[in-house]
């Protein structure tokens, strides 16, 4: 079943390439994924999404797919959610459908085969298979300087890849196996010196296709000039495999080696918070804002990450960090979808061409400010509940007669940061929407039904884990 | 416990309904204000209950955060203030905002706001303390931009929420600190170990206490208020004087009374907190002399009444400060929408001096609102009378200096009221547009007479039931040196106001450091804003450019780039050359083969 | 009678004067002509040694056998090399390997 919800998507690409409408082919393959998503969220237990088929005799290896446990099913989930918001929300140029929607299928089959894979090679092949169409969707189809952007991110991703490649390999072979759960069974057998060493790899690799700073500047020009379905599923989708992956891999099997770096780490998630939310103030452009913004929000999930690392036992870390990794996917892929629907009716995302467009738009503003607040961490959205989560998860291992720990320490910075994105964001939302209309927003076109469609399927994800977050959470049981 | 249930969400049902459903319905205003009369009716049949509910909110194994609701005399008695002033302001808003385009979008607001207030009011924990806590800050940026084309009222609805955001910043770091102490997040079950330094415990406190600066204005986080009076005249009566902004002084009394009113009585954070609220009342009410905006001289009063309160909190009196704040919500609600309906007489003028001779034109309104002046200057009889000598009882008591501070603030009270009622009540009509004022209709004038009633009576015992907290000896009088200090302030302060200013065309005493707020918003513009906060992102801009971009990614691109010019150096396209190096090559070879 | 030592002194010094001539010379022709040098060079010192190393008291024929080949390879190396060079002179009417240079990085 799961090689199904995998495998749906590039059939869908297959069938684009052989002449099937592009456009339609993509949202019904979307469409039946997100229902696909939906049952295994409620069936997840159940075997039958397992699938192990030997591809390799020596070394073994095997195209497994399942669900190791609740974390797994919320990526699909949000993967498919937000899958379905970009095909639907993006606009083709002319004559550029089949590599339009077929790449946007392709980043998607690609994220929901690494979240899905049990077997490290797959884990590791698939998204890398999801990396190509980006690279190609922003060089050929991207906005402004794309040549520069699609470089910048192949450069960097590639070699932040391969310090992964070269961690992940050394812990397969001291483990012996590829599969992941045997891995993690047999992870008595890497030593402490190899774990220090591997936890760098795996913390730099991970790290670069996270935007960890000082690894972060390929993001906000990327997204700047991506076609927004691919700014929507990078951003929303994609950029969380490297989370995904130190949740799922690095944690479990070198733990004391990722305790070695607990400093550092700390060191550059603030860097991500407090440097890069500075620079995001520093931004005259709302794509590129946007980019740095979701640079940004990164840091808070490394602070969970840490706080786990720091403290295994801490029971609130992953959950944590699993919600708001949700939760910043599809804020920030609403977030895209609007600015792009921003520049079609305005022509422009310099924010001193714009003002007043809640007056011609306002269902635009409406649903733009819904998004804005969850990126700010306004209660009742999706966010907040992570981000309020993160910090309890930092404070959990806070002993008031011992005084400030590191995490704790770092957390309290990191709360700044709470200002600092509402800073970004309302001055974006004032100069935006508010204030007397100009020239270019006097006869702006409001979201069109087609416009609302993703538009609502993603404000009621974040409503829906924002108003109750146990619907997630309890998927993480 | 169905009906507090009810009292939280309906609020929020309503909204929601309007919103989505009935958008821009003409009946949408009459939704939301059965909505606020229907949950003062909840207040009512709640009063007196106690006892707690609450759900699941986020669950974690062992680990709860719980969306709760805690009923005690406090929560009870302060959603009568909330629902009462509530329903009174939207009634009022009925007639004022009826020709306003977007009166659909701004009963929703109300209506959210009144979800969110509530929220705050029940909560049992300091979780869901904060989402309301938060929700009432969106709120409120909500109905200050209301009028979001306004380029002064979209930068007052901002800074205001950035403002609270910066009192939040310290709010969340005090919770999680406290929430470390005390290892629970519910006001129930907090117990401080005794392991735990006065120190910390004093850090912990003072954090939460920030949240307090930012929702209820202190020092030196006030300068959104002001500002917020960019809003519709009964917005600012109902969250930015009577309830939102008293918020910080009930979280304050929250936290007081869970923790216990000892532990507080040690800490050095209570001085802090005290001074805190006396500077703020003294430097508010100096700037208030020297307003003419009608709005912003109730403002800066607010903002010194606050202080009051905050004051009393400070002296571990809470319960002072808690009853000034019942009073000071129906007085103050009573001025700001009273003013709100001589603003609405007289065609959205707001300036004082372009007002005059309104006694005669607008007579209910005239009588109501001297009701609200003669309470807030703390005339004996009147309900702000008890209020404010409970306040400087506990300033006495505790010896501090503050205690003369407090007394000033107490002659520059009746000053600037008087002033403020002198100008725009009495003397002749200074301009057309007051000139042409009549008495504003039913809808209008029937909140302000009920509320002018309880801005006389609310401080007397029979209305012990509803309010939110009360010392045991609120509503009596004894002639000591408070009382005489109090009453000699009143007469001084009205007298100075009447001499100076009875039949004045124009001010005649002009400071400027009063006049310009002592320049507190213009530093904040020019100095944290301007050259700290954006030098410093322009610093970080710059070495994110040189530094990231410029020498990482440059230096790595660079140096692949030059490394390759290297080798293309040798390929010259010159076939000696070629030539040369293969003969070298071939020496080489057969140099390291037969000699080596 | 000489000995090998001058025979494989002359050898040496025609090699490295066609050497010198392919490295120094910028026409193709004489480049050509310098290899051919070259060629002859080490033909001189294969017949020497195969002259001087007697079995049987006959000289080792091997040697002179290999002469014979490269000779040959050397006629058919000249023909295809001179035509190349008319038609390189065609393409870009000069034999100057100055001006050939677009190889260069």
């Amino acid at each position: 079943m799961l090689a199904l919800l995998v495998f749906l998507p590039i059939l869908a690409v297959l069938a684009i390439l052989l002449g099937a409408p592009a456009r339609l082919t993509a949202v019904s393959a979307s469409v039946a994924n997100l229902a696909l998503g939906l049952f295994a969220a409620f069936s997840w237990k159940c075997s039958c999404w397992s699938l192990s088929l030997p591809v390799l005799e020596k070394p073994a290896l095997h195209l497994a797919f399942g669900f190791p446990d609740g974390m797994s099913v919320i990526m699909v989930l949000l993967t498919v959610i937000v899958t379905l918001a970009a095909v639907l929300s993006g606009k083709a140029p002319e004559g550029r459908e089949k590599l339009y929607f077929g790449s946007s299928l392709l980043i998607s089959g690609g994220a929901l085969g690494a979240f899905a894979a049990t077997d490290l090679f797959f884990f590791y092949a698939f998204h890398e298979l999801a990396l190509i169409p980006t690279f190609l969707m922003i060089g050929m189809l991207g906005r402004g300087d794309r040549k520069e952007a699609a470089w910048k991110i192949t450069i960097y991703l590639g070699l932040g890849s391969i310090i992964l490649l070269a961690g992940l390999v050394w812990l397969a072979n001291l483990t012996g196996t590829y599969d992941i759960a045997g891995m993690i069974a047999a992870k008595g057998s890497v030593d402490p010196a190899a774990q220090k060493s591997i936890a760098a790899l795996l913390l730099v690799g991970f790290g670069t296709l996270v935007s960890l700073f000082p690894f972060h500047s390929w993001a906000a020009p990327a997204y700047a000039s991506a076609p927004a379905p691919v700014a929507m599923l990078h951003a929303g989708v994609l950029k969380k495999f490297g989370l995904y992956g130190l949740l799922r891999i690095a944690i479990p099997l070198v733990p004391e080696g990722l305790n070695a770096w607990i400093i550092p780490l700390l060191v550059l998630l603030l860097g991500n918070i407090l440097w890069v939310g500075y620079v995001t103030i520093s931004q005259k452009r709302l794509d590129t804002m946007l980019g740095n913004s979701s640079v940004m929000h990164m840091g808070y999930i490394f602070l969970a990450i840490a706080a786990l690392i720091a403290f295994p036992e801490n029971p609130l870390a992953r959950p944590a960090a699993v919600l708001l990794m949700f939760a910043h996917g599809v804020s920030i892929a609403l977030l895209f979808g609007l600015a792009d629907r921003i520049e079609r009716t305005t022509g422009s995302l310099d924010l001193s061409d714009l003002g007043g467009l809640a007056k011609s738009a306002p269902k635009l503003a409406f649903v733009f400010g819904i998004a804005a607040m969850a990126s700010i961490g306004l209660p009742g959205l999706a966010n907040f509940s992570g981000e309020v989560l993160v910090f309890l998860a930092a404070f959990k291992s806070y002993d008031a007669t011992a005084g400030l720990g590191p995490v704790q320490i770092a957390c309290i910075l990191s709360i700044w940061g709470v200002v600092i994105s509402a800073v970004y964001m309302l001055r974006a939302y004032r100069k935006i929407f508010q204030g007397p209309s100009v020239k270019s927003t006097e006869f702006a076109a409001d979201l069109t039904l087609a416009d609302r469609i993703p538009a609502v399927l993603l404000v009621l994800a974040l409503f829906a884990v924002g108003l109750y977050p146990n619907l997630l959470l309890n998927l993480l049981k | 416990m169905n009906l507090p249930w009810i009292l939280l969400f309906l609020p929020l049902v309503v909204a929601a309904v309007c919103q989505l459903v009935l958008r821009k319905s003409a009946i949408v205003p009459l939704v939301a204000t059965a909505s606020a009369v229907a949950t003062l009716v909840i207040s009512f049949l709640l009063l007196g209950k106690t006892g707690t509910s609450a759900f699941d909110w986020a669950t974690i194994g062992e680990f709860h955060l719980r969306i709760g609701i805690q009923l005690d005399r406090l929560s009870t008695g302060m959603m009568i203030v909330v629902t009462g002033v509530g329903a009174l302001v939207h009634i009022f808003s009925l007639a004022y905002m009826k020709d306003d385009e977007g009166k659909a979008r701004y009963f929703t607001g109300l209506a959210f706001f009144m979800f969110s207030m509530t929220g705050i009011v029940l909560a049992d924990n300091f979780i869901m303390t904060f989402i309301f806590w938060e929700l009432v800050g969106f709120s409120s940026y909500l109905l200050i931009g209301h009028w979001y084309q306004k380029e002064s009222a979209a930068d007052a609805a901002k800074k205001a929420f950035l403002c609270n955001r910066v009192g939040d910043f310290g709010f969340m770091i005090g919770i999680l600190m406290l929430w470390g102490i005390t290892g629970t997040l519910t006001f129930g079950d907090m117990q401080i170990p005794a392991a735990v330094s006065t120190a910390t415990l004093s850090a912990a406190v003072l954090c939460i206490f920030c949240g307090a600066v930012g929702k209820s204005a202190q020092l030196p986080l006030h300068v959104w208020l002001p500002d917020a009076m960019e809003g519709p005249t009964p917005v600012s009566a109902l969250i930015h004087a009577a309830t939102m902004v008293a918020a910080g002084v009930y979280m304050l009394f929250r936290v007081q009374t869970s923790l216990g009113f000892e532990v507080f009585e040690e800490l050095q954070a209570s001085t802090v907190i005290a001074w805190t609220g006396g500077i703020t009342s003294l430097l508010a009410a100096l700037m208030a002399t020297q307003q003419d905006d009608i709005k912003r001289v109730l403002a800066y009063s607010t903002l010194s009444q606050l202080g009051y309160m905050v004051m009393a909190v400070g002296f571990v009196h809470g319960e002072a400060g808690m009853f000034h704040l019942f009073t000071h919500a129906w007085f103050k609600a009573l001025l700001f929408l009273g003013s709100g309906a001589v603003i609405y007489a007289c065609h959205h003028e707001q300036d004082i001096w372009k007002m005059g001779g309104l006694r005669k034109k607008m007579p209910i309104t005239t009588i109501a609102f001297g009701a609200g002046c003669l309470a807030l200057i703390a005339v004996p009889g009147t309900s702000g009378f008890f209020s404010k000598e409970l306040i400087l009882d506990a300033a006495h008591e505790a010896g501090s200096p503050l205690f003369w501070i407090a007394a000033f603030v107490a002659v520059l009270t009746p000053f600037y009221m008087t002033r403020l009622f002198v100008v725009a009540f009495l003397g002749k009509p200074r301009s057309e547009n007051a000139g042409h004022a009549h008495e504003v209709g039913p809808l209008m004038w029937v909140p302000l007479a009920l509320l002018a009633v309880l801005a006389i009576f609310s401080g007397y015992s029979f209305i012990n039931p509803l309010s939110p907290a009360l010392p045991h000896h609120a509503g009596e009088f004894h002639l000591n040196l408070v009382a005489i200090v109090s009453l000699a302030a009143l007469v001084i302060g009205v007298g100075t106001g009447w001499i100076l200013y009875a039949g004045k065309d124009k001010d005649p005493v002009t400071i400027p450091l009063f006049r310009n707020r002592f320049y507190i918003d213009g530093i904040y513009d020019n100095f944290i804003v301007r050259y700290f906060q954006d030098a410093l992102v322009a610093i970080v801009h710059f070495f994110d450019e040189l530094v990231i971009n410029g020498l990482m990614v440059g230096g790595l691109s660079r140096g692949a780039a030059s490394f390759g010019n290297l080798f293309r150096k040798v390929q010259s396209g010159e076939l000696q050359g070629y030539a040369f190096a293969c003969g070298l090559g071939a020496i080489l070879v057969i140099y390291f083969m037969v000699f080596l | 009678m000489a000995s090998l030592n001058d025979y494989l002194l002359v050898s040496g010094l025609l090699f490295a004067s066609g050497l010198f001539g392919v490295v120094l010379r910028r026409n193709i022709i004489i480049v050509f002509m310098c290899l051919e040098l070259m060629l002859s060079a080490a033909n001189l010192s294969l017949v020497a040694f195969s002259r001087f190393n007697t079995v049987n008291g006959l000289p080792d024929y091997n040697g002179q056998m290999l002469v014979f080949f490269v000779i040959t390879v050397a006629a058919a190396e000249v023909a295809v090399g001179l035509a190349i060079i008319v038609a390189l002179y065609r393409a870009r009417q000069t034999i100057h390997t100055d001006e050939l240079t677009s190889l260069k990085g």
